[in-house]
């Protein structure tokens, strides 16, 4: 109980000095999964938009498969990118096993199909009258899509930061295509399972609690979208 | 006369039903058409159909003269306007919507301020321009969609129940607006309703829908039952009709085919008769509308010197007659 104690206290104390090593892992993990939102984001949002307002055949096949995706171990991205990326693997030539950009693209899928079912989710349950107001003031194409997008942008917001929270908090794909290099490639869950094999307990630790935090925040932030999407 | 639309084979199916079945329909501009009929009888469907934002529809199509296959193009889209029953204002304000509207349509921004000041005022809305439009009453909600949709001048207006959900006095506002906007030559108005009287007092001609079929008869005199030729039964009576449709499960007679007598008609073509007792008699813009009891409630339409020379008042035993070519079975 007294090592669970002092590893507690340890790793508080590397939080509260504000360790550069620490935050350096926090910087590159949050800036991996930022980057990773923001691109799935911006092909996630209209992907869905249009899939919710079109009807077309296959459209149930195509949730079916994107609800299977949703649920796709981060591994098995991982190592299916492995085998794209690695120097034998037909995108070798492009260097980026062992890079952010690997992990940012392996994030990228992993949210997508998330990203894309909230957004249908949202404009779905949209107010019905919606598509059929848009349509009669002449809404076509692209501002149809952005004006879906503006009215149901709270619900939209909350599946993004949904994706978020899933790319900051996988290990697999980070672990498999990042390599763990410090500095560079060394995330926030890639650090806690390395440094707890290397008996780094409080560093493991404090990245843990800061993770949690992070998630805290996430939640809190999307409870109180929801309250104003209500 | 030209027409707003011309429309062949209309056919709109949703889930393994069909909403509308209508062979032909035609719509004819500069003139106001009312859509009658009960609720459930497809005159949403219809107009959402007119508007072209219905899907599962099939036909073949003529809009304004030009032919229209499945989405209409932003010129068509621009010139036809449609206000729901219950209509749907975007987050924003009331400026906002329509401001919206104009920019949706492709109106240049310097025509905005011009056009919004019009209809604000035409509407009586100048009060609620910086008003959040979620917070608006039904009826400051209908009155933004109008404007939101009139001030795109469009040629063809279509308004789903217009009338609904307001107050005596806007009823009467809003009589007034939709005859002004209808009479400026070049436009159509199309409008549904349950109330007969109103679509008299606006429409130059009404169509009336029943399960999704056109039927050419005023929406009054509609029984349930079956046929079996050539008796239509409702359950209270036995009708005797000339036409013969084995399917037919309702009939209908034109309160005009009805006549009215204090005594019964003997030895007359006439094959269908019942003694009844006069239960109203309201004045109908094509003379005066009399309701009788027969165990079946019928409406007959008879001139104001038929009622003067009959001498009719409520609780009047009279027989109601009508001939059996007047029973329109479908």
């Amino acid at each position: 109980m007294d090592y669970l104690a002092n590893a507690m206290i340890a790793a508080l104390g590397l939080i509260s000095s504000f360790d550069a090593d620490l935050y350096q892992i926090v910087y590159t993990s949050v800036y991996i999964s930022v980057i990773a939102c923001f691109f799935a984001a911006l092909i996630s949002v209209p992907v869905g938009v249009t899939v919710a307002l079109n009807s077309f055949p296959g459209k149930r096949a195509l949730q079916h498969l994107l609800n299977t995706l949703m649920a796709m171990p981060t591994v098995v991205i991982g190592l299916l990118l492995y085998g794209m990326f690695s120097r034998m693997g037909p995108l070798g030539d492009w260097g980026l096993l062992y890079t952010p950009t690997a992990i940012i693209i392996a994030q990228c899928l992993l949210i997508m199909p998330i990203m894309i079912n909230l957004t249908i989710t949202a404009v779905h349950t949209a107010d019905p009258r919606l598509l059929p107001t848009l349509l009669t003031m002449g809404a076509r194409g692209f501002s149809l899509t952005w004006q879906v997008v503006r009215v149901t942008r709270v619900a939209i917001l909350i599946g993004i930061i949904t994706g978020f929270g899933r790319a900051i908090g996988e290990v697999g794909a980070a672990m498999m295509l990042g390599g763990n290099i410090e500095g560079f490639t060394r995330t926030m869950t890639t650090a806690i399972a390395l440094e707890t094999s290397k008996g780094e307990f409080e560093l493991a630790l404090a990245l843990g609690l800061l993770l949690l935090i992070l998630a805290f925040m996430l939640n809190f932030l999307m409870s109180a979208l929801q309250g104003k999407a209500r | 006369m030209t027409e707003a639309y011309r429309i062949n084979n209309l056919a709109v199916d949703a889930q393994q039903k069909q909403l509308l079945n209508i062979g032909k329909l035609n719509i004819n501009s500069n003139q106001s058409t009312a859509i009658l009929g009960e609720n459930g009888a497809g005159k949403t469907t219809l107009l959402h159909t007119l508007a072209f934002i219905q899907p599962g529809v099939s036909g073949k199509f003529l809009v304004l003269g030009q032919a229209v296959n499945g989405t209409l193009s932003a010129a068509l889209r621009r010139r036809i306007g449609l206000v729901s029953q219950q209509p749907y204002l975007l987050p924003g304000t009331v400026l906002e919507n329509l401001q919206l509207a104009l920019r949706l349509q492709g109106f240049k921004t310097g025509m905005h301020a011009e056009q919004i000041d019009l209809w604000l005022q035409r509407l009586n809305l100048q009060g609620l321009v910086d008003t959040d439009a979620a917070i608006l009453s039904g009826g400051e909600q209908k009155r933004v969609a109008l404007a939101r949709t009139l001030i795109c001048q469009p040629d063809i207006l279509l308004l789903d129940e217009p009338f609904a959900h307001l107050d005596q006095q806007h009823i009467h506002q809003l009589e007034v607006i939709l005859h002004q906007w209808a009479a400026q030559p070049g436009k159509t108005m199309v409008f549904s309703t349950h109330n007969r009287f109103q679509a008299n007092m606006l429409a130059d001609k009404t169509i009336s829908l029943y399960q999704g079929k056109m039927i050419d008869t005023p929406f009054l005199n509609v029984f349930h039952g079956h046929y079996k030729m050539p008796v239509f039964d409702t359950g209270k009576l036995k009708v005797t009709t000339s036409m013969e449709d084995i399917d037919a499960n309702v009939m209908a007679v034109d309160p005009r085919d009805i006549i009215i007598s204090k005594i019964a008609p003997n030895q007359s073509s006439i094959r269908n008769s019942y003694p009844g007792k006069l239960t109203q008699i309201t004045a109908d813009s094509q003379g005066v509308r009399l309701s009788i009891d027969c165990g079946e409630r019928f409406d007959a339409i008879i001139t104001e010197q038929s009622l003067r020379e009959l001498t009719l008042q409520p609780g009047d035993r009279l027989f109601v007659s009508f001939k059996a070519s007047a029973v329109r079975l479908f």
